[in-house]
């Protein structure tokens, strides 16, 4: 027991996750059998794996995190009920309905065996369909093209690192290797701010994150590192040119 | 061919008829020459008979190539046509002969090796940051980078034409050292386009090693330099170092008999060392001692190269198991260092560990980035590869920035050169001869005209206009200029030996 105690010095593990909303607007009749009947979207917020099962029904969640994740909070706005959620066994998600977007904070609490503390994240609540520039300052659109656009989908990926973690939580984690991201994309990819040019392959189903994206971001990054070297090379040759100038000048000045 | 040799070749030598009853060798002969393969002779077939059929096809009589059909057997036709190199920037015509069926469109075939080297280049802001060097002036380093530029990194032409007015003597790998070091932390402290793999065989491809080289040449021109008689003596020397191992090879094992007769098997060593003592001491002991003089030396050797470099040795199932589990591993820092619990790293979301720009420069980075349309602090999958990636671009859009702030800096220097220029040219407008006496240049009269022109215009346009009036009075306005037109004059030269 004092073995699994000891931290694994200079290992550091990660597990892939992603978090946010799915939100869809309710038709007249829906919002009739609410009790606010000003709502106007039925919304999903959830803490899930990076992979999606096969149906293709949501957007990830195709292992149980619950292997490491004891418990997610969801702090939701003031105006709703028990604005605290506390969600203790999977699926880490939250239901509701509403009108408005506004920022969701997420708490994620791993089992004690970890030793580690709680993070801290958020998430702003994504109702109404992104536009190409994918600002919320953009005017809603009318709720008939809204609903032509189908189920709002705002997910983001990240990974959570545990850096030299016990020996006995590194077991557990290992006795529970993620399902890897596939390597094809299947269906749609989903919607990111950070990737504008993403919004037409966002279309058309519930989307899919994919091993793809990754290699995909690190090559938009790389084309726009070598498109800054490439000015810096230019502005490098000017300001040499331009020293020279100055040489020169001061030449003539020191000469005359 | 003793084997081959049967009884009926005897026979047949001696002219004795052939035997009524043929012995077995002559049947069996006969019975296989008839399969004997082509290419193979007689009496290698009957030493390898038919079993070795891989061999015979090898052996097999080699066919020639059939004789390349060139130019179509008939007469070749050649014609003398003007071809334009396009590696050239003069536009100059020359003749050559070709074969007439040949495209006279196609591109000079040859223009393609007209390869021109990365020039390096840097600015004052950069010299001051990286590569000063007491040993060397800022106006020297450049002198020899226009030369090294010039004469394509011919390094022996280099320092052959290196002559910089007050500098001190430099030999050729002065030079080198001071190129190589210079593009070695250029590249080193610039942002770099590709991956840290390429990054790293450049940078080690500029590696030079002054001592080294000083080392190898001084013992090259003493092996040059030897006289005939040192030659012999070296010759002699050998031959009689051979001889004396040799002697003492023989000497050693005629001991060793010597001693096993002596002190029967338990001596047992097939090479005990000589000993004054006796050869009957104690074998043991001396053997455990010579042993350890042995491996003492070869220890410190054996554990540099025998050690596999600890850790990094993975094997291919542990890395695919780490990457199955999403694990990534580093050394562990000395564990004095890390103990206590305060230091431990807590658990974090990749995307907290975003790198964010130095807040001097965030604002200008924040739009550099963006017009790249990349989001300064977003990523769609927060990833060890996309982050590093990430922080690349930060540090390269910082560097951009940098750069902009000296240019800025320099054009607003110059702004107040010029001005200072201008006012100064005003004032003293009445007493140009003065101004002229300094130059000492052929055409005196011309030149307060030409200078001003000159503060008008940049450097770029007074460069290209330069070695079309290319008389010496242009020497005279500064000597960077002069450099320019020398170097210019100079690659057009080279373009045209080439």
């Amino acid at each position: 027991m004092s073995q699994d105690r000891v931290r694994v010095r200079g290992l550091t593990i990660h597990r892939p996750i992603i978090y946010g909303n799915t939100a869809t607007l309710l038709t007249p009749a829906e919002r009739e059998l609410l009790p606010s009947p000003d709502h106007t979207h039925r919304w999903t917020v959830a803490v899930r794996s990076a992979a999606s099962d096969d149906e293709g029904t949501r957007v990830g969640g195709k292992d149980d995190l619950s292997y490491f994740i004891k418990r997610v909070t969801f702090k939701l706005h003031e105006t709703y009920t028990n604005s605290t959620r506390n969600i203790d066994k999977p699926p880490f998600e939250v239901t509701e309905t509403g009108w408005g977007e506004f920022e969701i904070q997420i708490r994620i609490h791993f089992i004690p065996e970890s030793g580690e503390k709680a993070i801290l994240l958020y998430h702003h609540l994504k109702l109404h369909p992104w536009s190409a520039t994918g600002t919320d300052s953009d005017v809603p659109p009318p709720p008939d093209v809204a609903a032509a656009l189908g189920p709002v989908h705002s997910w983001q990926y990240d990974e959570i690192v545990f850096f030299d973690p016990f020996q006995q939580f590194l077991n557990t984690l290992t006795a529970h290797p993620p399902t890897p991201l596939p390597k094809t994309r299947r269906r749609p990819v989903p919607f990111h701010t950070a990737n504008p040019a993403s919004l037409a392959e966002s279309r058309g189903g519930v989307p899919e994150f994919w091993a793809g994206m990754e290699k995909d971001e690190v090559e938009r990054l790389e084309r726009a590192r070598k498109k800054v070297i490439a000015e810096q090379e230019t502005w490098r040759t000017k300001l040499i040119e331009k020293e020279k100038e100055l040489e020169r000048l001061k030449r003539e000045l020191g000469e005359s | 061919m003793a084997g081959g040799a049967s009884a009926a070749d005897v026979r047949s030598i001696l002219s004795l008829p052939a035997s009524s009853t043929p012995g077995p060798s002559q049947s069996k002969k006969s019975a296989t020459s008839t399969k004997k393969p082509e290419g193979i002779s007689r009496e290698l077939y009957s030493l390898i008979g038919a079993s070795a059929p891989t061999l015979a096809a090898q052996v097999a009589k080699p066919r020639l190539k059939q004789k390349p059909n060139l130019g179509g057997g008939g007469k070749v036709k050649w014609q003398w046509r003007n071809f334009k190199n396009g590696a050239r920037t003069d536009g100059l015509e020359l003749g050559h002969w070709v074969k007439a069926h040949t495209d006279p469109d196609a591109e000079y075939p040859f223009a393609k090796y007209n390869v021109k080297g990365t020039e390096y280049t840097y600015s004052q802001d950069d010299y001051t940051r990286l590569l000063e060097d007491p040993a060397w002036s800022k106006e020297e380093t450049d002198y020899l980078f226009s030369l090294v530029q010039e004469f394509d990194s011919r390094f022996y032409i280099v320092a052959d034409r290196y002559e910089y007015p007050g500098g001190t003597e430099r030999s050729m790998e002065d030079l080198k050292d001071r190129y190589y070091s210079v593009c070695r932390k250029l590249i080193r402290n610039r942002p770099w386009a590709g991956d840290e793999a390429s990054k790293s065989q450049l940078i080690s491809s500029f590696q030079f090693d002054k001592d080294r080289e000083v080392t190898r040449k001084k013992y090259l021109s003493s092996l040059e330099d030897r006289t005939p008689e040192q030659l012999a003596e070296e010759e002699a020397l050998y031959v009689e170092l051979k001889r004396l191992e040799q002697t003492e090879r023989r000497f050693k094992k005629e001991r060793d008999e010597l001693l096993r007769t002596l002190a029967g098997v338990d001596s047992g060593l097939p090479d005990l060392p000589f000993d004054e003592d006796g050869p009957l001491g104690d074998p043991k002991k001396r053997k455990n001692g010579r042993l350890a003089e042995l491996e003492s030396p070869a220890t410190p050797s054996s554990a540099t190269f025998a050690a596999p470099p600890p850790r990094r040795a993975q094997s291919a199932r542990s890395i695919a198991y780490d990457a199955l589990h999403l694990i990534s591993r580093t050394d562990p820092p000395p564990a004095s260092a890390s103990t206590t619990k305060a230091s431990h790293q807590a658990a974090t979301l990749r995307s907290f560990k975003i790198a964010y720009p130095k807040s001097a420069v965030a604002a200008k980075v924040t739009q550099v980035v963006a017009e790249l349309g990349v989001s300064l602090n977003r990523l769609v999958v927060p990833s060890r590869d996309t982050l590093a990636q990430h922080e690349a671009l930060l540090e390269a859009a910082s560097a951009l920035v940098e750069t902009k702030k000296v240019v800025d800096r320099v054009d607003q220097d110059i702004r107040v050169a010029r001005a200072r220029l201008g006012l100064r040219e005003s004032e003293g407008a009445e007493t140009p001869m003065e101004v002229d006496g300094e130059g000492g240049g052929s055409a005196p009269a011309v030149l307060p005209e030409e200078s001003r022109a000159q503060s008008v215009v940049s450097t770029r346009s007074a460069r290209s206009r330069k070695p079309t009036g290319a008389s010496r009075r242009s020497g005279s306005v500064s000597s960077v200029d002069a450099s320019v037109t020398s170097t210019t004059r100079a690659g057009t030269k080279r373009q045209k030996l080439s």
